[in-house]
């Protein structure tokens, strides 16, 4: 069987459009069926309204709003024909036994030999599920365990049950890696695979912890969050967005099937809290609040919280547990300190801890795939045994073991020893046969950690270090706070020119593994000499980034740009001077300066105009793409995928999107070498005709409208003039051709005048205060 | 003996040529206080100050504060000045009508303080707190509170104090302990000691407000757990105001201000009650502070003038050898000390650096009325961002070169400006506690470089620098005022270079900031200052010629002191741009046990 092609998704719920949606954004036609409801006019009304449901979802599970039409909504009864060509089919219906084998039967009646059927079932064992169903079909058959929501959370848990053909694992597991950009965690068929069985454990854990240890809410979220890499919501806060009331569901089926001895079944309780604010409707944020609760009574907004003890709400406080404050850079400093806080700490954590390290062999065959799925299930940024480590194997072992409590066997068998290591350069995680092994990546993986840990860089700043990625391929990683683009950057990447014209390298790719790539300049650097009107090392700056940029355009070899995240500002603007650009499909790229009062001053105006008259699918005459960018630019559009960003022309073509994270800087590699293979040539410096005075009158006067009827504020109609004079061209006429240096030249005048404005100041203050823009 | 002239030519000079006093009177409350009023009213002032205030400055000096059974008695005459002052409702200028004051904005406080001062700072000291005290109530305490104090500080009939320093908590004031029990009705008993109480007990009022620094039971440590409460000497019960439990246990022996009582104050069950909220008094202090500390700026620039006119008196009258360049006064048996380049030097460098201050002062005054009384949000944040950025450069620049300035008229009238007999070594004497208190200059300097050049990512820094960057721009191309703008421009570079890296150095070391801090400050000074000057000289230069000739004299001294200023002064500046700039290194390696 060649690959997939086709999909079909049964099951229209969350689960189920979430994933016929993200199979869509991999480019997969996918037919998506439910149940005809009862007297329904429109027999496909399930799946159909879940459809148009999520064209309009935030955040949106498409990637862009044509990748909805791969969908065909259909019913169970009518349509299941359109499966016979189906390549692998989910089933994402109801837990229950006989409602999915049902489903099953009717599908192994049309689907074609060979196709894959999976369960996205969270809780119903694959041996079950397949009991009485014929050979072949069992043959045919796995879990694949998606996580809410499908499009972002990265974790795909894959089982295979005994009777699975193992080429069918290995293409899917190949299809959801490369393709759905999933990182594909391989379980075994135990309760609740590997992610929710710790996660629900962990939950429990911290709801009787901080109940049992008199913490409040807030208290347990500002120890059970940020501190040891849970999210940032905490605890309670993460049950409000996920809905409390999913917790007993899964509480419920994991005590079904759990071993008897399972310490789960220890700390598992009825919560009569839970159950209280369950049946009243306060199931988190999705229903009348959680937790915590808004309450706008009196036209007022005022931030509750609920009182564990007594079921009442009360106005939020901030916290400051000296224990937090005190484990701020050091995790054992949390769990060692005597307050509330440090003791519900290490309740916590011992307890999940000591349970994750407990179930190794039995739920997953290393350490690797546990702290794989809880970080990419669950978003915890270390795993359970990165904890460990954090922690102290040695330590956390002895604490158990001075209280009394089991020391599980791995945990025991680590000794002095950690979970992880380096050695020799590599990456290596302690086996359950109590040897090191290599973390091997799949072929097609490079990741800059690996790099990084394999030897020193090439060269390192402040704000910019330089790595040799092989074949003669230089990454440049910027490592300022929020990949913030500073003067630093600039020389940095200066010294990869150089070094590369020197023949040191051949070519040069720009990527990092932060959660953004950049977003944009250093604002509070920018603020700062603003303020002591330090205009000409402003202008300096300004110019330089210009002709840093510019020589970066037509270096004599190929660059590539490799973002993940977000792109913004001065962000984009350096990978729209990149030859080409290999994207993340997470990735969210705009020029959005002038919510902070400026424009790109960094050839960002120029390069987007150049794209947008480059299209050949652009209406006629020097107008239309002068107005598409002002649009782009003075509204700060920003795409919300790298498929977005092709439509708005970020990417052009020959440009390339990768779906998994783990693979950009391979793909972007790749991307380097092949541009040098086809014997590269710097391109072509542009010539612009622009249209002058008339089109900045006609802008001028849109914008005059957009303030009249209240769209856009005072201070957006003086930058939105600026931004018309540069893409119209400033005093040219549609009969002259203007250099590009006259464009970069416009955006530099423009920009300094902006900057000085204390209206721009303003919004510059109110973003690095609030991280909200200020409308003024 | 120096005597003194208030200097109210120059005082008009600056709020209402320099600065736009005048429209103030656009602002609601303030409609009637024009320039006329307000400087017709300081004439009058000048006239007590010259007259009343000043003959006792001597006397008070020799005389002391006496301090017997619990009682102080302040020098004799200042009673009757004091009666003087608050009969003539001077004590009220900016209070509100709404309490008896005469409700003139700001400003005329800080000019009728110079000329208070100048004639006599112990005495000056007296009112001023009151002032202060009044201001810190205004703005933070209940309705009730007010309604009960104000009318009573505002008419003089009692006096104010602010009791913050005990002697383990100076310029740490986290480490106060004095306490305050809650007594279930509302109000607390305080119990504790505080040193160094400017006017804790005296005998010019019936009864004196204590606003007293306290941590209620269960307050968090540090300054985040410190109250604010106002506890009279006497309170009232019954009618009748009764002994309240607050005691002063002596007076220091101080090296000047003699006649300023400086008190310990013992608190033993003392009733008073919460300014604001609990917890929060260092905020409510601040509204006391920052304009105390303005007022001590204005304490340098006060003592610096009146050494100043008694070193050029001194200077006219003393006959000493002959000019360098021969006899200027033939006539007489030798020619005044005045016609040799060094005392000039001197005296020049008194006026420069006076008139400077006073020019800054009201820059700094006319930022707080805009801050307080300004309708436009934007102007109202301008002015107190403003305010709070030169607030510590007013005190501590004018204080250092205030005392520096003193010290210069002494040296001018040589060695009879030494004896005790002739009054100048009076004013340097006066003048050694300002750079102290308040605030040292050194805590002054890590305000500036450590809260106020970083808070909002130097927004209060752009209150400054731009209008000197947009004056540069201005004047760049003015031929008249080359000489003044070149030296400003260069200096301001050097001040924007130091500032860049003082920012950059306070990420990576706080040792950094701290040990460029003094440096820095004066730095900043210096160029207020400079900017200051090319203003007053481009001001000048247009009015040059005009006027009578009272006028025609004036403006021509301002564009040639503005010259010596930028010539033989400014330079001072790089001093401190190289010593900043060089780093903390040779400051804090030097081994503890080396010292």
């Amino acid at each position: 069987m060649a690959g997939i092609e086709k999909a079909g998704v049964l099951g229209a719920g969350v689960m189920g459009a979430g994933i016929a949606a993200h199979l869509a954004n991999a480019g997969i036609p996918v037919v998506l069926l439910d149940i005809v409801p009862e007297g329904a006019a429109d027999r496909n009304a399930i799946a159909a309204g879940a459809l148009e449901k999520m064209k309009k979802a935030k955040p949106a599970p498409f990637m862009s709003a044509a990748r909805a039409r791969l969908v065909t909504p259909g019913n169970l009864e009518d349509h299941l024909e359109l499966l016979a060509d189906c390549d692998w089919i989910v089933e994402a219906v109801i837990e229950r036994l006989d409602v999915k084998q049902a489903v099953y039967r009717k599908v192994d009646a049309v689907r074609k030999p060979g196709s894959i059927v999976s369960s996205n079932t969270s809780t119903i064992p694959i041996s079950r599920l397949v009991e009485g169903l014929p050979e072949a079909f069992a043959r045919d058959f796995l879990v694949t365990h998606f996580f809410n929501p499908p499009r972002y959370m990265r974790l795909l848990e894959i089982v295979a049950g005994t009777a699975t053909r193992p080429d069918a694992v290995a293409l899917l597991t190949g299809f959801a890696d490369v393709r759905l950009g999933k990182s594909v965690v391989a379980c075994k068929d135990t309760p609740g695979f590997i992610a929710n069985r710790i996660g629900t454990y962990w939950i429990e854990a911290a709801t009787k912890a901080a109940i049992e240890g008199g913490l409040t809410v807030e208290e347990a979220d500002s120890v059970a969050g940020r501190p040891m890499g849970f999210p940032k919501t905490g605890i309670f806060g993460l049950l409000d967005l996920v809905g409390i009331d999913l917790g007993p569901h899964i509480s419920a089926s994991l005590l079904s099937t759990l071993p008897a001895d399972d310490p789960y079944r220890d700390i598992a309780e009825d919560r009569p809290l839970l159950r209280k604010m369950i049946a009243e409707g306060y199931t988190g944020r999705k229903g009348k609040g959680g937790f915590y609760r808004l309450d706008k009574e009196g036209g007022r907004k005022t931030k509750l919280v609920i009182d564990l003890a007594t079921g009442e709400y009360r106005p939020q406080v901030s916290t400051r547990l000296e224990s937090v404050a005190a484990g701020a850079k050091d995790l054992r400093k949390l769990v060692e300190h005597p307050d509330r806080g440090g003791r519900f700490a290490w309740e916590l954590l011992s307890r999940t801890l000591a349970y994750a390290a407990s179930l190794v062999p039995a739920i997953a065959d290393d350490v690797t795939a546990v702290d794989e799925a809880m970080r990419t299930g669950y978003a915890w940024r270390w795993g359970p045994f990165e904890l460990l480590d954090r922690l102290g194997p040695a330590w956390f072992a002895g604490r158990l073991a001075a209280e009394g409590r089991p020391v599980p066997p791995l945990l025991a068998a680590v000794g002095e020893g950690t979970f992880y290591r380096v050695e020799g350069g590599k990456l290596q995680f302690f086996g359950t046969d109590g040897a090191y092994h290599d973390v091997v990546r799949p072929p097609g993986v490079l990741l800059l950690s690996d790099v990084k840990r394999a030897g020193p860089p090439v060269a390192k700043n402040a704000s910019a270090s330089l790595w040799d990625i092989g074949d003669g391929v230089l990454c440049l990683e910027f490592t300022s706070k929020s990949n913030s683009l500073d003067e630093a950057i600039l020389r940095q990447l200066q010294k990869a020119m150089k070094l590369i014209e020197n023949g040191k390298f051949r070519a040069l790719v720009i990527h990092n593994e932060g959660t953004n790539f950049s977003v944009g300049a250093n604002l509070g650097l920018a603020l700062f000499a603003a303020n002591i009107a330090m205009w000409p090392a402003i202008e300096a700056l300004i110019a330089e980034g210009q002709r840093v940029y510019k020589a970066l355009k037509y270096a004599p070899f190929p660059v590539v740009g490799a973002p993940s995240g977000m792109a913004l500002g001065g962000g984009c603007e350096i990978l729209l001077h990149c030859d080409a650009i290999q994207a993340h499909a997470e990735s969210y790229i705009g020029l959005v300066e002038v919510g902070v009062g400026v424009i790109p001053g960094w050839g960002g105006c120029k390069e987007m105009l150049a794209r947008w008259i480059a299209n050949p699918k652009r209406p006629g005459g020097p107008m239309p793409p002068v107005a598409k960018v002002f649009e782009m630019i003075s509204t700060a559009q920003v795409a919300t995928s790298a498929e977005e960003a092709r439509e708005a022309l970020i990417l052009r073509d020959g440009d390339g999107i990768t779906m998994n994270r783990d693979r950009l800087l391979a793909d972007a590699k790749a991307r380097a070498l092949a541009l040098l293979e086809g014997g590269y040539r710097p391109p072509a410096e542009p010539v612009f005709q622009l249209p002058g005075a008339t089109a900045k009158a006609a802008l001028d006067l849109a914008v005059a409208g957009f303030r009249a009827n209240g769209m856009a504020t005072p201070h957006d109609v003086v930058v939105a003039d600026k931004l018309a004079r540069i893409l119209s061209g400033g005093d040219t006429d549609v009969t002259d051709t203007l250099p590009e240096d006259e464009l970069y030249r416009l955006e530099r005048e423009a920009f300094l005048e902006l900057v000085r404005h204390p209206a721009t100041l303003a919004r510059i203050e109110h973003m690095l205060a609030t991280g909200k823009p200020l409308r003024n | 003996m120096p005597t003194y002239k208030a200097p109210l030519r120059d005082l008009r000079f600056v709020y209402y040529e320099l600065f736009d006093a005048e429209s103030l009177t656009a602002l609601p409350g303030f409609e009637d206080a024009g320039g006329d009023l307000v400087m017709t009213a300081m004439e009058e002032l000048a006239k007590i100050c010259e007259e009343v205030i000043q003959p006792l400055n001597a006397p008070g000096d020799e005389e002391g504060c006496k301090f017997e059974n619990g009682k102080v008695t302040s020098p004799k005459g200042f009673k009757e000045a004091y009666d003087l002052l608050a009969q003539g409702g001077w004590t009220s200028l900016i209070c509100h009508p709404d309490y008896g004051g005469q409700g003139l904005p700001h400003h005329a406080d800080i000019m009728a303080g110079e000329m208070l001062c100048a004639s006599n700072l112990s005495f000056a000291m007296y009112q001023t707190l009151t002032s202060g005290a009044y201001l810190a109530i205004e703005h933070h305490a209940s309705q009730e509170l007010k309604n009960y104090y104000l009318p009573k500080l505002a008419s003089g009939e009692w006096a104010g104090t602010m009791c913050l320093t005990e002697p383990q908590a100076g310029s740490d004031l986290g480490l106060v302990r004095m306490k305050a029990e809650p007594r279930g009705d509302g109000s607390f008993l305080l119990t504790g000691t505080k040193i160094f109480i400017s006017a804790g007990e005296h005998d010019m009022t019936e009864n004196i407000v204590h606003l007293v620094l306290a941590r209620l039971p269960g307050a968090p440590a540090g300054t985040r757990g410190i109250s604010l409460l106002i506890v009279p000497k006497m309170r009232e019960e019954g009618g009748k105001l009764v002994l309240n439990g607050v005691t002063c246990g002596s007076i220091e022996h101080k090296m000047g201000i003699k006649a300023s009582a400086t008190c310990v104050m013992n608190f033993d069950g003392a009733v008073g009650h919460l300014v604001g909220e609990p917890h929060k008094g260092m905020k409510a202090m601040f509204t006391f502070m920052n304009a105390a500390r303005l007022h001590v700026g204005i304490h340098g620039l006060a003592l610096a003038e009146a050494a100043r006119q008694g070193a050029v008196q001194f200077a006219r009258e003393r006959l000493q050898g002959r000019a360098l360049t021969g006899a200027k006064y033939p006539e007489l048996e030798a020619d005044p000390i005045l016609v040799h380049p060094d005392v000039r030097r001197m005296l020049l460098a008194c006026r420069a650096f006076t008139e400077g201050a006073r020019a800054l002062t009201a820059w700094t005054t006319l930022a707080i009325v805009d801050a307080e009384h300004h309708p436009d949000p934007d102007r109202q944040q301008a002015g107190d961002d403003l305010a709070s950025l030169l607030t510590p450069v007013v005190k501590a620049f004018q204080t250092d070169l205030g005392f520096e300035t003193t010290n210069i008229a002494l040296q001018v009238c040589g060695g009879y400006g030494f004896t005790r007999d002739y009054g100048m070594e009076q004013f340097v004497r006066d003048c050694r506690i300002t750079p102290i208190y308040e605030g040292t200059n050194g805590i002054q300097a890590l305000d500036l470089v450590g809260r106020k050049m970083p808070a909002n990512f130097g927004r209060s820094l752009r209150r400054f620098f731009h209008p000197v960057a947009e004056f540069l721009a201005a004047e760049a191309g003015n031929e008249r005022l080359k000489e003044f703008v070149e030296p400003l421009a260069k200096a301001f570079e050097r001040l924007q270079r130091a500032t860049g890296w003082l920012a950059e150095q306070s990420l990576k070391s706080r040792d950094e900031a701290g040990a460029a801090a003094t440096d820095y400050l004066h730095l900043f000074g210096w160029v207020a200052f400079a900017f200051l000057w090319a203003r007053m000289a481009k001001l000048a230069l247009e009015k040059e010629g005009k006027g009578g000739k009272e006028d025609v004299l004036f403006y021509d001294a301002k564009v040639r002191t503005a010259r010596f200023f930028f010539q033989r002064m400014l330079p001072r500046h790089s001093a401190h741009f190289a010593a900043l700039l060089a780093g903390c290194a040779s400051t804090m390696e030097f081994p503890d046990e080396a010292f």
